[in-house]
Order: structure tokens, then C-alpha cells, then sequence
């Protein structure tokens, strides 16, 4: 955890340092494609970080946040284009919904915990696809719709090529990941924030010391599915088009899959984890590209699919390294 | 109401309760004697049904994948002996999961487990994805089931697949009742299932026989993925749906009873083509809101289920 004993180690700092030079670089060295997909890249730590509230501060397991994402971005197009609301309301209603939407969900959670409460986050992930396909006029049924409005450069940002409005909508993507991390930090360290943990460790002890059950349950998972629903409104804002087929149930575990592997109940954990995705998906366009294993190329093909290097990323991290990336360098703790 | 078709409805019913009964009896073995919740359970069951799949087709490369090509045989199997194959293969599989990575992790925390197991889940399906791709094969079918193929009761129609099914899930139950209640190893399960602690003490091998109730669980996951592969096409994606399903049965029936678990999957059965039929809303495709619905009832009002041991908290 981090507390005034554990002051941002020196690696930690290296990390940020470096960090925030590979984020100035890209949008000098990339396409208006690349500058897309790392944005996309960037905002994907919102969800994960959603995930890491919920489950590594809050205690309350959530295989479904993949749910929370397509919320934000179904209810964030429903807003720009049936409601002709500006960006940045759609946006911050698009959270707004998520987040309730969590509360919603955090209400059996009350009652319903641990690997219980995995099981119904998990239907709900394999629910979502069917339903939104339920409701066309919101999402656009089995195909998807695209969305008219546009996040474009404003009039006094310098340029004004296709490049210039990636650029922005880079630095904008940057802005809000940046600024999520560090109300998050400052929301777990808070006086709610050690409530939530409190929680997580003991629920019996945290309520006798005053800690209302209800409230700080349904608001850890209405913060958490705010920061999902977040990333999802920010998709729209990239690629102005939403579809059901973005989120399939697999989608909600790999988000869990990259909290746990980043390293739960740590703020760096979600970032961490989201690099290592990234890293084993170019991992694996290299291995997938090179031809000389002979027999073995089957089983190097598989490093190409993300989803199966994080399964068995989890599993190994599990039993070595169960507090994730975060925890490797870290000194044992007693666990919560 | 038309009482003719009601009693189709039941008819056809009666096939996906079969094989959802199977599949949360897997579930409620490792959920009674491990005190986990496989999420892993119906990719691993897909997972044997490709086997089975394999094994019918006979060696061709594109199909069998390059990491099995060499343990194929060179002449396809008859359809028993390929799901024989296969259902020895599950408890291979289930046997080794509980093996390398269940037993070493001891009493660890629900979230370890359930990481275990979603990591499995994730592996799996994009192993299956990988191999076999992720286009729907069709599987051959078990039991007749042409146009004629159906016993004519009250004017609706019994199809012999059904009645198929149900004759093999109740043939493995009485196995399995047999095995329980009259083998060394059945009754050291049944002691672990009560307390693997106290079972220890009076000097039964608790690891082993956890392997034992891993293996049988997944043979039986395994024969539900292959009963179920002919009429939901065989992909890697298959038994996603259906997992939801077994675990609303389960739980409906009490996670921790396989009587339960019968009749659960019995009612999530019917219920899943009778709500659609008559609530336009839900149809077929949205048949899986009202499952998930019930668990989460059922969680919040009575988490033992119809059958299953309440557990009183002490705190």
C-alpha cells in the first residue's frame, strides 16, 4: 500500500521518468493509425484500473467490468447523437451511467461475496452481448452503429491536418488516464479509502468501527465502473462507432486477467498491467511473423493470442508472484 | 394455452436439462469436495469434445492442429469410442488440473482459485481458438435424429435423442451411485466431502482422492460438451452459455448437492425454453438474462438453494 512509509521507491520513479518520455515521443514517431491504437492502449488502463478499485482495494471480485466499458460507450453515443449533447457532458454522463449501473450491481454485492459474487460478474459478462443486441436503438443491434459527432481539434489548436485532431484527442486520452490515476490514488488513501480496505480485510471489524457496509460497498463499485464506463466513453471518443461484438465475455476477463497480472491493491499495478498486454501482443505479431520454428511454430503461433498468455500469466503469477507485476520487487507484506 | 404444444416444449426441454444436469454435477462434485467453483469447467468440456472430434475425423492436418497431429490415430473411431476416448481424456485432464495447480496452492484464498481458474478458462479457449479455429464444426450426431426419428406421445413429439441422452446421463449416475457406496475410494470421497480434515485423521489420502473427484467431474463435463456438441454446434465458445446455465442449476439446487443439482438443471431446462416461448421479450438468445436472473436471486435469498447445507458464519 502505499502510505507516507512507502514513499515512491526509486525504480518507481525511474518507471514514471521513463514512462513519461515514451508518452511525449509517440505522438512525434507515430501514424495517425499508430497514435490511435496507443491511445487506445492508454485509455485501456482505465478499465483495468476499475477492476483493481473493486477487487484489489475493495475485496469484491468482478469478472464482468467489460460490462461497465460498454455501458459507458453505448450510453456516451446515445448522448452525442440522440440528445446532440457536447463531448465533455457525453462524456461525463457516459461515466455517470456506468457508474450507476455499478451501483446496481453493487447492491447484491452487499450480500453476495467472493467466489459468488466472481460467478454473477461472470454471467453478467456473458449476458451483455445478447442484451445489447436487445436494445438496437441505443446500440445498433447484432452490427453496431456508428456515431455522427466528432472529437475534433478546436479552432485555436495550432494545424489543423487529420494529424493535429489525433494528436489532441492523444493528449486529451493521456489527460483524463492521468488525472483517473491521481483521483484514484488520492480516493484510496482517503478516509473512505481505508474504509474500503477495511472492508476487503474484515467486514465484521470494519463495521464495528463505524464503517457503514452499505453505502461504502455500493460506492466502491459505483467508482470502479465509473473508471470502466470512463474507458468506454473515451473509445467513442476514438473511433466514433459502437457495436456489441467489442464486448465479448472474454474481453471482461482479460481486463481482470491484466489487474491481477499488474498487481492488485496497487495504483501502478493497472498501468503495469496493460504494458504487459501490450507487450505480449507485439510479442507475438513478431513470433507469428518469423517462420523457422519447424514442428514447434503451432505452439509459438499460440504467443499470438493475448488471451492465452494471460491465462497462463495468471496461473504462474498465482503461485509465484500473487501480488502481480507491482509485487515483484516489493517486500513480502502480510497479505489481506 | 395449447396443451399439445406446451407438451413439445417440454419434450424438447428435456435435451438441454439432461445436459445441463451433467454439467452442474461437475460443478457440485468439485464445488462439494474442493470448495471451488470451476469457471474453467466448460472450456475444458469443449476442450474433449474437440478430442472426440478428432478422433472421429481421423488424421487431417488442417482440422487435428499441428500439436496433436502426431497423437492422432490412424483410423477414425466409431462415435462411442471417440466420446469414450474423449470422457477418458476429460478425467485425464481434470485429474492433472487438480494435480499441478490446485493441490500445491493448499487452502489459498477464493481469489487465488478463482484466478486458477479464469487463467485455465482464458488458456483454453484461446488454445481451442488456436488449434481448431474459431469457425463452428459440425458434429456428428449420436442417437438417430432424422425427421422420423421420434417416439409420438400425446400428439408431441419425443425425439430419441433426448431419451438418448437421458439414458446415458442416468446410467453414469447410477455408476457413479454404485462407486460412491461400494468402492474404498468412493467412500473416502465421501469423507472428504464431509471433512477433509477429520477424513485425514482416520487416515484417508486426501489429495489423491480430490484427484478422484476432479477426474469423475470432468468425465462428466466431458460427456455433456459431447452430448450437447451435435445440436449447439462444436466452437471454441460452446459451453460459455451453457456454463451459465449449469451454474444457475447448481446453485439453484444448492451448490453443494448433486441431487440438487438434477433438479436444477431439470428446472433451468424448462424454464429456459418455456420463458422465451411465451415472453416474446427474452427469446432464444436473451434465454440465458432469466438464468442469470435466478442465480442471483437465489444467491441473495436462500444461498443454500433448494438442497444444499446452509452455512452458518461464525463471526
Amino acid at each position: 500500500m502505499f502510505d507516507r512509509q512507502h514513499r515512491p521507491s526509486r525504480i518507481s520513479v525511474a518507471g514514471i521518468v521513463l514512462l513519461s518520455v515514451a508518452l511525449a515521443i509517440i505522438p512525434f514517431v507515430a501514424t495517425t493509425t499508430g497514435l490511435r491504437q496507443a491511445s487506445q492502449i492508454i485509455i485501456s488502463v482505465l478499465a483495468v484500473l476499475g477492476v483493481n478499485v473493486a477487487a484489489g482495494y475493495g475485496g469484491m471480485i468482478s469478472l464482468g467490468h467489460g460490462v461497465f466499458v460498454g455501458v459507458g460507450a453505448f450510453a456516451t453515443g446515445y448522448y452525442l447523437d440522440d440528445l446532440s449533447l457536447p463531448w465533455l457532458l457525453a462524456i461525463a454522463l457516459g461515466t455517470l451511467t456506468a457508474a450507476l449501473s455499478g451501483a446496481l450491481v453493487g447492491l447484491p454485492a452487499l450480500r453476495i461475496k467472493g467466489i459468488h459474487l466472481a460467478l454473477v460478474t461472470l454471467g453478467m459478462a456473458i449476458v451483455f452481448q445478447p442484451l445489447s443486441k436487445r436494445f438496437p436503438k441505443v446500440t445498433g443491434g447484432v452490427s453496431g452503429q456508428g456515431i455522427e459527432a466528432r472529437f475534433d481539434a478546436p479552432n485555436w489548436w495550432p494545424g489543423d491536418s487529420r494529424m493535429t485532431s489525433a494528436v489532441y484527442r492523444y493528449l486529451f486520452c493521456v489527460l483524463v488516464v492521468v488525472l483517473a490515476l491521481w483521483v484514484t490514488w488520492n480516493i484510496v488513501n482517503s478516509r473512505f479509502g481505508r474504509s474500503m480496505r477495511a472492508l476487503r480485510d474484515n467486514d465484521t471489524a470494519a463495521a464495528i468501527y463505524g464503517v457503514d457496509l452499505v453505502s461504502a460497498r455500493v460506492t466502491t463499485f459505483a467508482v470502479s465502473a465509473g473508471l470502466a464506463g470512463l474507458c468506454g466513453a473515451l473509445q467513442v471518443l476514438l473511433v466514433p462507432f459502437v457495436s456489441q461484438d467489442k464486448f465479448p465475455a472474454q474481453e471482461s476477463l482479460v481486463i481482470y486477467a491484466s489487474a491481477v497480472v499488474g498487481g492488485l491493491g496497487t495504483i501502478w499495478g493497472p498501468v503495469l498491467g496493460v504494458i504487459a498486454r501490450t507487450a505480449v501482443g507485439k510479442a507475438g505479431d513478431l513470433v507469428a511473423g518469423f517462420d523457422g520454428f519447424g514442428p514447434m511454430g503451432d505452439f509459438f503461433t499460440l504467443l499470438d493470442e493475448s488471451a492465452f498468455v494471460f491465462g497462463v500469466g495468471l496461473i504462474v503469477l498465482t503461485f509465484f508472484f500473487p501480488r502481480g507485476l507491482a509485487g515483484i520487487g516489493r517486500k513480502r507484506q502480510p497479505s489481506g | 394455452m395449447d396443451l399439445v404444444l406446451l407438451l413439445q416444449r417440454v419434450f424438447d426441454a428435456l435435451f438441454n436439462s439432461a445436459i445441463y444436469s451433467s454439467l452442474a454435477l461437475a460443478l457440485v462434485i468439485i464445488f462439494r469436495s474442493t470448495g471451488l467453483l470451476n469457471f474453467a469447467q466448460g472450456e475444458m468440456a469443449t476442450f474433449t469434445a474437440y478430442i472426440a472430434f478428432v478422433l472421429l475425423s481421423g488424421p487431417q492436418p488442417r482440422l487435428t492442429g499441428g500439436g496433436l497431429a502426431g497423437l492422432v490415430p490412424g483410423v477414425p473411431f466409431t462415435i462411442p469410442l471417440a466420446i469414450v476416448g474423449a470422457v477418458l481424456c476429460g478425467m485425464a485432464v481434470g485429474a492433472a488440473t487438480e494435480r499441478v495447480l490446485i493441490r500445491p496452492l493448499g487452502g489459498a484464498s477464493d481469489l487465488a482459485l478463482v484466478n486458477i481458474t479464469i487463467g485455465l478458462l482464458l488458456a483454453t479457449n484461446s488454445l481451442m481458438a488456436q488449434w481448431w479455429g474459431t469457425g463452428p464444426r459440425i458434429f456428428p450426431a449420436i442417437f438417430p435424429s432424422g425427421a422420423g426419428q421420434h417416439f409420438t406421445i400425446l400428439g408431441a413429439r419425443l425425439r430419441y435423442s433426448t431419451v438418448g441422452v437421458w439414458i446415458v446421463l442416468l446410467s453414469v449416475l447410477v455408476l457413479l451411485i454404485v462407486l460412491l457406496r461400494h468402492t474404498r475410494t468412493g467412500l473416502a470421497f465421501r469423507a472428504v466431502s464431509i471433512s477433509p480434515s477429520n477424513a485425514e485423521l482416520v487416515g484417508v489420502r486426501v489429495g489423491p482422492t480430490l484427484m478422484y473427484g476432479w477426474a469423475m467431474a470432468s468425465g462428466f463435463g466431458a460427456l455433456a460438451a459431447c452430448l450437447s456438441a451435435n445440436s449447439v454446434l462444436l466452437e471454441p465458445n460452446m459451453m460459455l452459455r451453457v456454463l451459465v446455465y449449469a451454474f444457475a442449476a447448481a446453485t439453484l439446487g444448492g451448490l453443494d448437492s448433486p441431487k440438487g443439482a438434477l433438479v436444477g438443471g431439470l428446472i433451468i431446462g424448462l424454464s429456459q425454453t418455456l420463458i422465451p416461448a411465451y415472453v416474446p421479450f427474452i427469446g432464444f438468445e436473451l434465454s440465458v438474462l432469466p438464468a442469470l436472473l435466478a442465480m442471483v436471486l437465489i444467491l441473495l435469498i436462500r444461498p443454500a438453494g433448494l438442497y444444499g447445507t446452509k452455512r452458518i458464519e461464525r463471526v
